[in-house]
């Protein structure tokens, strides 16, 4: 009963015993295949090629971002790839009550990287339970032919899990576009590196 | 969507159990209890010897192993320690016997578990402002156990739950189903579910408050202290609400007291009570902020990333109290900067300003100073400011992204 997030399910994951919708229920599936090919995601402006084939999971009319899309290989506590496409200044990575207590911050055009990577820390803090955060790097990186960066993270969350994470972003246009895998430290992290690394270089914007 | 999960998040000591304590309650209002009548139901050494309370020690002493190996534990020698000698002045006849765990969870809870053994959150430190706040918290929990009230409360209720749910529990069946949170943070194990079986009622609560003044007392500290912190608490609480535009949240939590205000009212009496005339008072200030100097920072961290700014602000300005200092007006800053509204970043840059002017400022307040100025096209001072952060962290995480920025 861990606090799992993925972008744009991470309410739905935090509480599964609560939600009125459990993955598997009414015979209907979470995800949806994501074959090995270019494929678009979030909102459609961003393509990416996966090396072999994942699990992509589907919106919930709900409670997403349109902006936002998680894949996951075995599964969101052990792994996954988020997809941030083309974030709007003064808009959310998640969907959340304005009148919640905690919050995570909204994204603007004018954040650099060390203030998108404290948007990132607050969203694992706030909605995914990490009682413990560190970040390991930041970085320049060229991503989508940009100036961008990347941030190496690792946080220990509520099940007493450490997760270690990457994420490479550049905001283009005043928009944030972003693509980010999560995975428990141990084993799943090291196995899904080489598939996020040919996601992130594969990713190019819709012309 | 969850009535239950909201009942029981971020389950307060000082607040009592909530829906099930108010089920308990008797609905009249009970006569004040009293400091002096708050004599210890156990001795030096407790064991149980009926069947009931010995089955549930030994659910516990599972429970405990299982929290004693949870890498969510601060396990700082010099915390726990600390931790261990408050206990063991404000333990009563129990004080050897008690053992005490700190959990990193920016949240403000303590609990005692029918055992005799305590867990402590992290967000807890963060917000007493002296040892015998802290103590008075411990004490409170201290009192729960010296006067049986989970055993108690556990005959109350043992109509309706059966034991063997309690069993099942324990050993994993039921646990997940449960789904009962122990607060926002954590769920340790089952114990969620363990714990919710063992609700105070009002009259325990005004039993562990009474006992708890009159521990702290004795052991020197100011008794006053005990109604303090209650009046802290209900101000974070209020100040965050009032932040997001609505009441209180902890309605029904509070229902399960007469009302806030009698509950420190009474406070306010146990501690006249307590103090015996001509006898020296301690709030131990000065030995609590060297005590938990080591780990504040991550303290304030831990609570401003959370973006609740009403109460971090609240809280802020509270240990301000105390005096500012350079790290508390760096984490002011954070608290705007997170929050981010119109003109948030202009109030976070005085304040990371004002940071940097005091000798104990933090590295970090270099860098948020540097990125301040930086983005109001202060180029050279931003350098400077830069300089100065990876002067004091030169291995900092960020300075592959510094040095390409300052160029």
């Amino acid at each position: 009963m861990m606090r799992r997030v993925a972008l744009a399910a991470g309410m739905a994951l935090a509480l599964p015993a609560c939600s009125t919708i459990g993955a598997g229920e009414y015979g209907y599936s979470s995800y949806a295949l994501v074959q090995v090919r270019r494929v678009a995601v979030g909102d459609g402006s961003l393509i990416v090629s996966p090396p072999r084939p994942y699990n992509r999971h589907r919106a919930f009319l709900w409670s997403d971002v349109r902006d936002v899309e998680d894949w996951t290989l075995n599964g969101p506590y052990l792994d996954g790839i988020s997809f941030v496409s083309g974030l709007k200044s003064g808009a959310y990575l998640i969907r959340q009550s304005k009148r919640a207590d905690q919050q995570v911050p909204k994204f603007r055009d004018d954040m650099t990287p060390p203030e998108i990577a404290a948007m990132l820390e607050s969203l694992y803090r706030v909605k995914g339970g990490a009682v413990e955060f560190r970040t390991l790097g930041l970085q320049p990186r060229t991503f989508l032919g940009t100036g961008g960066f990347q941030l190496d993270y690792e946080h220990l969350d509520s099940d007493e899990l450490w997760r270690k994470g990457r994420a490479v972003g550049a905001v283009i246009n005043g928009k944030l576009y972003l693509i980010l895998m999560d995975a428990a430290r141990s084993h799943y992290y090291a196995t899904v590196l080489p598939d996020f690394e040919a996601i992130a270089a594969s990713a190019e914007l819709r012309r | 969507m969850c009535g239950r999960c909201l009942a029981l998040s971020r389950r307060s000591l000082l607040l009592g159990g909530g829906a099930a304590a108010a089920s308990l309650a008797t609905g009249v209002a009970n006569a004040r209890i009293l400091p002096k009548d708050m004599v210890p139901l156990v001795g030096p050494g407790f064991k149980p010897t009926d069947k009931d309370e010995q089955g549930i020690w030994q659910l516990m002493d599972r429970a405990e192993e299982e929290i004693a190996g949870s890498n969510l534990l601060i396990t700082d020698p010099a915390l726990t320690g600390y931790l261990k000698d408050i206990i063991g002045r404000v333990g009563g006849p129990a004080a050897q016997d008690f053992r005490i765990y700190l959990a990193h969870i920016p949240d403000f809870n303590a609990m005692m578990f029918p055992s005799g053994f305590a867990v402590v959150f992290s967000g807890l430190l963060l917000r007493m402002r002296n040892e015998a706040q802290l103590a008075g918290v411990i004490a409170h929990e201290s009192g729960h156990f010296l006067r049986r009230h989970m055993i108690r409360s556990w005959r109350d209720q043992r109509r309706k739950t059966d034991i063997f749910a309690i069993a099942s529990m324990a050993a994993g069946v039921g646990g997940a189903a449960g789904g009962v949170y122990l607060g926002d943070y954590v769920q340790l194990a089952e114990l969620g579910t363990l714990l919710s079986l063992f609700v105070y009622s009002r009259e325990m609560e005004a039993e562990a408050d009474a006992m708890g003044a009159k521990l702290i007392a004795e052991a020197g500290y100011e008794p006053i202290e005990m109604a303090t912190i209650w009046q802290q608490l209900i101000g974070e609480e209020t100040a965050s609400a009032r932040y997001r535009r609505k009441r209180r949240r902890r309605g029904s939590l509070f229902d399960s007291h007469p009302s806030s205000d009698s509950r420190l009212a009474d406070l306010k009496l146990d501690a006249a009570e307590v103090r015996a005339a001509g006898r020296a008072y301690d709030v131990g200030r000065e030995r609590y902020l060297s005590r938990i100097a080591s780990i504040r920072p991550t303290l304030l961290d831990d609570q401003v990333k959370l973006n609740d700014p009403g109460a971090s602000q609240y809280l802020i300005e509270t240990l301000a109290q105390d005096g500012w200092n350079g790290l508390l007006r760096f984490y002011e800053g954070e608290v705007w900067r997170l929050r981010n509204r119109h003109g948030d970043d202009v109030r976070a840059g005085q304040s990371y300003a004002a940071a940097v002017a005091y000798p104990d400022a933090p590295a970090d307040a270099w860098r948020w100073h540097g990125i301040t100025l930086m983005k109001a096209g202060r180029a050279g001072e931003a350098k400077s400011a830069f300089a100065r952060y990876l002067t004091m962290k030169p291995d900092a995480a960020d300075a592959a992204w510094v040095r390409q920025t300052i160029g």
